[in-house]
């Protein structure tokens, strides 16, 4: 091979090749990186539920369905018999109230799809969460305003990590609370 | 090795004491030979190119319909109507009551989502105060045992409950009908409605018999007190109130009686940390037995001679307290003494210790031994204490006197049978010498049991049963208390309760539905229990708090027990040269469990063997039988013949075997399938007999024992042996007269780094070696908490066990009088752990609150931890044992179930140990921000230490200076395990002492 061919690869082609290769890795892993974390996944649900309607325009507290949330790890996706508590009455000539009672009436629970999901070999508890008054939309986001719930935050370990490092930065309101734990026998048992 | 006064020598096998070659090599492995090199792909797996490319393109395919939408995570299905009570993610804990035994000991069962997940005693039950047995523990996994029958069966064939029961109620009456006898029979009657339910089925079947056995009971005990002091309501015994307790081939804190009643009263007696005193035990036994292991003395001594050792007992005590006896056969000491080569001076202690401390001792005989024997000890006692340590407030009553063997053989011989019912028993595996060829012209026989045994394999009709944790039931077992079980799941598979079963029969209706015995129950519970209390409320409010606290106490008759009668008679001898003793598995029982993987690898407690039973024999009789361990003999008796491996056991009585049974099942699921030998072919009619001829067969069988897994390595450090102390030891003399003579071993450490200084809480573990007896509840417990894989004898026998909490077991002494110390060995928590600083990719490190964590998803399975690990607690998945044990026996739906879902179920290629129970730490930590409050330092139990019998395990928070352990850990008796490594364990034992005179030093 001639020199100058040799010289042409090993210096021009080889070093960009590689430049390309590297920069589409780095956009790559930057851009998909919501699309990684789940951020904004919007699941269709089996019946098509409104928190912004019952949260937001109603008012009702989180805790009314999400039962949960203060005594167990799980916050808890109403069962529901909660949601019958109300629409036994309540809006029961429309198609999706139809649906839920059908639901009800037969005994078959509703296959939610799950948004927000801890990443395996983690195990998270809501209600020392809640206890410690951190607020549900601190990692759920504005729950209020979506019709559909979609995923807010990431939910990696950085993003645990994050608030259990600096909990006074990142969450307005929790002066008088500590740092969380940093172990790894905290979440990971 | 020497064994110089002062400083003993610890050896775990005749292997070790002998020096033996092999071992030592071994040694100086981390792995025993072939542990590491199994990994060649070929070997791996018989995958072949072809398969792997089929199975490759069908992954393919899969992977590509599966990740349509890779963002998906499943389903969240929430209940329809939820039950009140259940909160998912929150445990709920029920009352019942354990059938593993006949001690029916009350349990709190805990359920999560509704599935029991672990089962530990009721903490408010009078008799076995919230602990549970090794065998009650691990029951849950029976539960969920895919083997157990699901369907009733008609020669095989499934067939409605309906259905079969016509046909059997048909059957039963043309039996009573044409006058042939129907015989039932049942395992030990525990429970007053099942034994009213039996009287009422022989009312309406007049040729109905009921025979109620149990292979090893208290009959001889029951039947000695009877003769004694006529009545068949026996007392416990005040264990903790005693200062001498002789035991004569009793296993009184192993398995008979209610044993762990009897550890928690025995540990009592020895806390010396609280008390500063303890009992003294003598244990004078031919085989080696838990009780053995925990005595201060130990008399070698062959059981067919107890007998006589008895009477000379009674001969020397009655002349040196000047209380003649009559009738009773004379044998003097001296003569039984030289007779026996027995220990004189330690016979002189136990005769001066019995006659000094006439109120605070007691004599207890084993169960296994004869009815005249149990009759002496009768004497002997009133002698002694006469009724002071007797417990008459909580005797042991029978709900049904147990059937005699003599009617057993009666049964067999009886050609007229119309119809058998077998009910939750098993009496052609324990008795193949009476029942092997008894029931072949038998027309109608009939199995209500819970799973395949060899029983039920002659049986055509086959009806399953409910597992105990299903199942409705009242059981008494004592004057004092009544202990009710209530089902905490529905039945699983197309079980009944066999009470109902029965109901049915009586009531003629074909369906069997298990509410009419709740109904019958609620009925018998009134009639027997509350219309006798007569309490304030009304039955259903009655009847919801009993069962909420889980037992009825009751008033107890008040009983004199003054003896009646003196004389005895001097049952025959065997004349054999050597003799042999059938005993119940410590934790396979009489074979009950043997199809239950937890149990049939917790180590044996004194010769650390798995999976297996054999003969055990002292070293001196293997060396002129010229056997070696695992060389298998032909033991003959009356024309039946054994053959079953030897085991080498120290401190057996010469020309003696004992042999445990339970094992060797032909009819049983996967997992005891092919285990061990069926000693129980030998029996005849007593537990102890003469065996005519003993040859080799030149056969040779691989017994799994975790006795030299883990050996540290002596050889290297053989010059530092004295001064390692991983036991320490000395006695209560030693320890009243010096308080602090344990200090003299303290090593001088110094650190080349700044100690971290822990704030908040500290966890720290103690353990009081005094009160540990060994009995693996701890092991068992730890296992069902932490979702401890099975792995299987061959697993064992490479040492690849995964027992998070093993129990270490050192003799000190020679072979044939050695002195065993026990010692719970689990990760100690370091603060300066060896293992952290080599892990290359930080998977296992320290906590803020003095845990060494291990983070499973971060580890990569270097090993580099195990080993580096002083104490060898570290647990390496070779494999994911779940799928790779017998057939992938645990690896369904239906086993899963039993895993504790706050605990990780660790996969292949990743490192665990012992965490201290983090999750339950974590759990009271989550109650305490809950309520909004510290944590208190007494608040986390851990699952060892909830489990534990003699409550030798304390856990706590040691920066706290009030907590138990802080206490502990600063007592004088406290030391750490290889304290000069300035590894500073967690983890204080409190140094054993032997209550031993002093000259035995």
């Amino acid at each position: 091979m001639k020199k100058s061919v040799l010289d042409y690869t090993l210096k021009i082609r080889l070093p960009l090749a590689l430049f390309v290769v590297a920069l589409t890795f780095i956009i790559t892993f930057y851009a998909s990186r919501t699309e990684r974390d789940g951020i904004g996944y919007e699941p269709e649900q089996p019946i098509n539920f409104s928190h912004k309607l019952h949260a937001g325009q109603m008012d009702i507290d989180c805790q009314y369905c999400h039962t949960g949330v203060e005594k167990s790890r799980h916050a808890l996706v109403p069962s529901v018999n909660i949601c019958m508590n109300c629409h036994t009455l309540a809006a029961k000539d429309k198609p999706e109230i139809i649906k839920l009672t059908e639901y009800y009436e037969t005994g078959r629970p509703i296959p939610w799809k799950r948004v927000h999901k801890v990443p395996e070999y983690a195990y998270f508890n809501h209600s020392v969460h809640v206890n410690k008054g951190i607020d549900c939309a601190d990692c759920h986001g504005d729950v209020r305003q979506m019709d559909v719930v979609k995923q807010a935050h990431g939910w990696t370990m950085t993003a645990c990590l994050d608030c259990h490092r600096n909990p006074h930065e990142n969450i307005s309101g929790l002066e008088k609370v500590k740092n969380g734990p940093t172990n790894c026998a905290a979440c990971h048992r | 090795m020497s064994t110089d006064k002062g400083n003993k020598n610890y050896w775990k096998s005749i292997n070790e004491y002998n020096d033996d070659n092999s071992l030592k090599e071994a040694k100086h492995h981390e792995f025993m030979n072939g542990v590491t090199d199994e990994f060649e792909p070929d070997q791996l797996s018989g995958i072949s190119r072809r398969k792997f490319l089929a199975v490759l393109g069908a992954s393919t395919a899969f992977a590509a319909t599966a990740c349509s939408d890779y963002a998906d995570k499943g389903e969240i299905v929430p209940y329809t109507k939820r039950p009140e009570e259940i909160l998912p993610g929150i445990a709920n804990y029920y009352a019942s009551t354990c059938t593993g035994c006949s001690n029916s000991c009350s349990t709190l069962v805990k359920t999560r989502e509704g599935r029991p997940i672990k089962v530990d005693g009721n903490p408010d039950s009078p008799i076995n105060k919230g602990k549970l047995c090794t065998k009650g523990q691990s029951s849950i996994l029976s539960l969920y045992d895919p083997e157990r029958l699901q369907e009733p069966l008609l020669k095989g064939r499934k067939i409605s409950w309906a259905k079969i029961n016509g046909e059997i109620v048909t059957a039963l009456k043309t039996a009573s009908d044409s006058g042939k006898e129907i015989a039932v029979i049942t395992d030990e009657m525990t429970s007053p409605s099942y034994n009213k339910i039996l009287n009422e089925l022989s009312q309406k079947y007049s040729t109905l018999k009921i025979y109620s056995y149990k292979q090893f009971n208290q009959k001889t005990r029951f039947d000695a007190w009877e003769a004694s002091f006529g009545t068949r309501v026996v007392p416990s015994v005040k264990f903790n109130e005693s200062k001498i307790i002789l035991a004569l081939e009793s296993d009184f804190i192993g398995k008979e009686g209610n044993f762990v009643e009897n550890a928690r009263l025995f540990a009592q007696g020895k806390d010396v940390v609280a008390n500063k005193k303890m009992s003294r035990l003598y244990s004078v036994e031919g085989g080696m037995s838990l009780t053995g292991m925990n005595s201060d003395y130990r008399l070698r001594l062959r059981p067919d001679n107890q007998f006589d050792f008895v009477l000379a007992l009674i001969d020397e005590v009655s002349a040196r307290l000047n209380k003649p006896t009559n009738g009773i056969p004379k044998v003097t000491m001296n003569s039984f003494v030289a007779k026996n080569n027995l220990n004189e001076k330690t016979v002189k202690y136990l005769v001066d210790d019995l006659v000094e401390n006439i109120d605070t001792s007691i004599v207890h005989a084993g169960d296994t031994l004869s009815v005249e024997l149990h009759k002496a000890v009768n004497v002997l006692n009133s002698l002694l204490s006469g009724n002071k340590l007797y417990d008459f407030n909580n005797s042991f009553v029978e709900i049904r006197k147990l059937t005699s063997l003599n009617d057993l053989k009666t049964l067999a011989a009886n050609s007229e049978l119309g119809a058998l019912i077998i009910v939750d028993s098993d009496p052609i595996y324990h008795y193949p010498n009476i029942f092997e060829d008894a029931f072949k012209n038998v027309q109608t026989k009939i199995a209500i049991v819970n799973s395949k045994n060899d029983s039920s394999a002659v049986c055509d009709y086959i009806l399953p049963i409910n597992n105990a944790l299903e199942s409705w039931g009242d059981h008494q077992v004592r004057s004092s208390v009544v202990s009710l079980q209530q089902p905490v799941i529905a039945p699983i598979f197309n079980t009944r309760q066999k009470e109902a079963i029965l109901l049915s029969w009586i009531n003629d209706t074909a369906e069997v539905f298990d509410s009419s015995y709740h109904a019958y129950l609620q009925s018998s519970v009134k009639e027997l229990f509350y219309d006798l209390q007569k309490p304030s409320a009304d039955f259903s409010k009655y009847w919801l708090s009993v069962l909420h606290d889980g037992i009825i106490e009751l008033e107890s008759e008040k009983l004199s027990g003054r003896l009646s009668q003196f004389s005895l008679e001097k049952p025959a001898k065997t004349t054999s040269e050597y003799t042999v003793h059938i005993q119940e598995s410590y934790f396979v029982s009489d074979g009950r469990f043997a199809n239950n993987g937890w149990l049939q690898e917790v180590p044996h407690p004194v010769s650390k063997v798995t999976w297996d039973n054999y003969a055990a024999v002292s070293p001196g009789t293997a060396k002129s039988l010229e056997v070696e361990n695992g060389d298998v003999i032909k033991l003959t008796s009356g024309g039946r013949v054994l053959e079953i491996p030897v085991m080498l056991q120290p401190g057996l009585a010469d020309n003696h075997f004992t042999i445990e049974t339970g094992y060797g099942r032909k009819v049983v699921g996967d997992v005891g399938l092919e285990v061990g030998f069926n000693a129980n072919i030998l029996f005849d009619s007593t537990f102890i007999f003469g065996i005519d001829q003993v040859s080799k067969t030149g056969k040779n069988y691989k017994l799994a024992s975790t006795q030299e897994h883990h050996a540290l390595d002596d050889d290297f450090v053989k010059d530092f042996h004295k001064s390692r102390h991983i036991i320490q030891e000395g006695t209560l003399e030693e320890y009243l007269t010096n308080p602090e003579f344990l200090k003299e071993h303290k090593h001088d450490v110094f650190s080349i780094t700044d100690d971290i200084e822990y704030k908040g809480n500290k966890w720290a573990m103690a353990i009081d070696l005094n009160k540990c007896i060994g009995c693996a509840a701890c092991t068992t417990s730890c296992n069902v908490e932490n979702n401890v894989p099975v792995v299987g004898k061959d697993q064992v026998e490479n040492g690849r066990e995964m027992h998070w909490m093993r129990i270490d077991r050192y003799y000190s002494g020679t072979p044939e009088e050695p002195i065993p110390s026990n010692q719970p060995m689990l990760c100690q928590h370091c603060d300066n752990a060896p293992c952290e600083n080599v892990c290359p990719v930080n998977a296992t490190n320290h906590s803020p609150d003095g845990l060494n964590q291990m983070a499973y998803n971060r580890c990569v399975g270097t090993r580099y931890c195990a080993n580096n690990c002083s104490f060898k607690v570290r647990r390496f998945n070779f494999f994911d044992f779940r799928d790779h044990f017998e057939n992938e026996y645990y690896n369904n739906d239906l086993t899963q179930l039993v895993n504790n879902p706050e605990v990780t179920v660790r996969s292949r290629g990743v490192m665990e140990k012992c965490t201290f129970c983090i999750q339950r730490i974590m759990d009271a930590r989550s109650e305490a921000i809950k309520e909004g409050r510290e944590l208190h330092t007494d608040e986390v139990k851990t699952a060892c230490q909830v489990a534990c019998p003699s409550e030798a395990i304390v856990f706590g928070d040691s920066n706290d200076p009030n907590s138990k352990v802080a206490k502990m850990r600063d007592h004088n008796l406290g030391y750490h395990v290889l304290e000069e490594l300035n590894v500073r364990p967690n983890v204080t034992y409190i140094a054993k002492l032997r209550n031993t005179h002093s000259e035995e030093n």
